[in-house]
């Protein structure tokens, strides 16, 4: 099979972790880790299987940084997600009217956003929404 | 390495802004200053090794840096030098090889250096660039730099020492207050003016919750180190200071695998290492110079290196504990926060501090030395999951 694009590593790479959320889950110590590993982090382990990410978790911790990298347009909050069934994830929150509204505890779920361009490709992934409740 | 290792000179350049300075006119001052203290004399020919502290060095756009570009510094092409890079402790790594290489009883007196131009760049660029830049990095995850910068990525722990351990922006702007004050009286500091709670809750957000005056600034600096087999030392000093204890401890690269967000397990690993080694304790310490890059990541530190207990940090700082002439007096020189941190030099120089400290020649800033023990602390590097510790001492 060739690559669609042989100039953007990153595409293919990247495949069946973005869009598929595939990661690992070590089968002796139970730690889930995404973008899939051969090696647990946390025991060393070459026991794991695949493990598919849920979309939804709630914010572990966060940040709404104000100094950013040229692209994005301050203020934009950033957070560590824990993962309905385990695992975390690290990203962004989009379409927040106001970015003090995130809090510690606040559900999310991702959607699949554009999220940088390699070599004229666009790359998408998913950032991260605030779920109403109720 | 307990007893086997002293150092019998340091030396460094004022941290600053130095634009009228390339890396090798700093390295070398700092080299030559380093010489110079050694009290009872040394000749350069007489260090058989060294180690190079380089931190930016081919990621921020100043060429690849390694055992050559020192040796052309220091005008030696008969000795082995090794380039450390090890995140923000590079210092403190660099620092720790040498010391292995006396312990390993391959050579009897070695240098160790570290040297690093920041301020080229404006302060934004500078801390984008070492967070990554705008998002994917390949390999590693589809979002996981996306909206960083260095400022963001400790921000994380931040928000979660308020929520868990009920600290606030007050205890964090205090952190800068006392290292700013400091800093006034250290004539190598970098920010040499005091601030207020109020000025510093005032400055821009950066990060909330971190703002301006919460981190550390953009520094060039150099610093350096020169140790020898501890029983040689007094053929070159009255006053050797002993290395007790050196390690480099390590925690997750990726922040999603990290168990929680109010404690850094690099430094916990590190700083039990270096104590076991070592064979002393925290209460033991007269004084720490641990790694401020922002305000909160102190008050962590304190908690991580076992001074106080998690969650107490806060409440120890504002009974004045961790003044200059509190009971354990933690970043006299002014911290990372007010000295600067210029990354291979931070440590390096830290451990210049804990070496006039423990001889008392720290003047103004001269904290009580009661056991004669200090510890010098660095934390960073991906994911903050680098950390190294050293622990010195006036006697054996």
């Amino acid at each position: 099979m060739s690559s669609p694009a042989p100039a953007s590593p990153l595409f293919w790479r990247f495949n069946p972790e973005v869009y598929r959320l595939i990661g690992v889950r070590c089968k002796d110590c139970g730690h889930i880790t995404y973008p899939r590993r051969k090696i647990c982090p946390i025991c060393g382990s070459l026991n794991l299987e695949e493990h598919k990410l849920s979309r939804r978790g709630t914010v572990q911790t966060y940040a709404i940084n104000w100094v950013l990298p040229p692209g994005l347009e301050p203020p934009v909050p950033v957070v560590i997600v824990d993962l309905e069934g385990g695992g975390k994830y690290q990203g962004i929150i989009t379409e927040v009217t106001n970015p003090e509204d995130v809090k510690i505890g606040d559900k999310v779920e991702m959607v699949l956003r554009k999220v940088v361009t390699d070599r004229g490709l666009n790359i998408y992934g998913y950032k991260f929404r605030l779920v109403e409740e109720g | 390495m307990r007893g086997k290792v002293a150092i019998i000179g340091v030396g460094m350049i004022p941290f600053g802004e130095h634009f009228q300075k390339s890396l090798e006119d700093m390295a070398a001052e700092a080299y030559i200053t380093c010489l110079e203290s050694v009290d009872k004399g040394i000749a350069p020919k007489e260090i058989k090794a060294a180690w190079f502290g380089q931190w930016s060095g081919g990621t921020i756009g100043q060429g690849a840096q390694a055992g050559s570009s020192l040796a052309s510094i220091i005008g030696n092409m008969e000795i082995p030098i090794t380039r450390v890079e090890n995140g923000c402790p590079t210092g403190a790594d660099t620092f720790r090889n040498a010391c292995l290489g006396v312990a390993s009883g391959v050579y009897d007196v070695v240098l160790a250096l570290g040297v690093e131009k920041m301020r080229d760049k404006p302060g934004s660029e500078s801390l984008i660039a070492a967070g990554g830049g705008t998002g994917a990095i390949m390999g590693q995850h589809p979002s996981w730099m996306m909206g960083h910068g260095g400022p963001s990525l400790q921000a994380f722990y931040a928000t979660r020492q308020m929520y868990e351990l009920g600290f606030t922006m007050e205890d964090f702007a205090k952190v800068a207050v006392k290292n700013h004050h400091n800093g006034t009286f250290c004539p190598y500091a970098h920010y040499r003016f005091e601030v207020t709670v109020e000025r510093v809750l005032n400055s821009p957000l950066v990060c909330w919750p971190l703002h301006l005056l919460d981190c550390c600034p953009q520094t060039d600096g150099a610093a350096a180190a020169i140790v020898c087999r501890a029983d040689l030392a007094k053929k070159y000093t009255d006053k050797p200071i002993y290395v007790l204890g050196s390690n480099v401890g390590h925690d997750h690269a990726n922040y999603w695998d990290k168990h929680n967000f109010i404690e850094m397990l690099a430094t916990v690993r590190a700083a039990r290492g270096a104590f076991e080694m070592a064979a002393v304790k925290p209460e033991d310490l007269d004084f720490a110079e641990v790694h401020d890059c922002f305000t909160n990541t102190e008050l962590m530190n304190i908690e991580d290196i076992g001074i106080c207990r998690k969650g107490e940090a806060a409440k120890l700082l504002n009974e004045g504990e961790f003044d200059t002439k509190g009971r354990i007096p933690v970043n006299p020189s002014g911290g990372l926060k007010a000295h600067g941190h210029p990354i291979a030099a931070t440590g390096i120089g830290q451990i210049c501090e804990v070496v006039w400290q423990l001889r008392e020649e720290a003047d103004k800033r001269q904290v009580k030395i009661k056991s004669g023990i200090g510890l010098q602390h660095n934390v960073g590097g991906p994911g903050f999951g680098v950390s190294g510790v050293n622990i010195l001492s006036r006697s054996l």
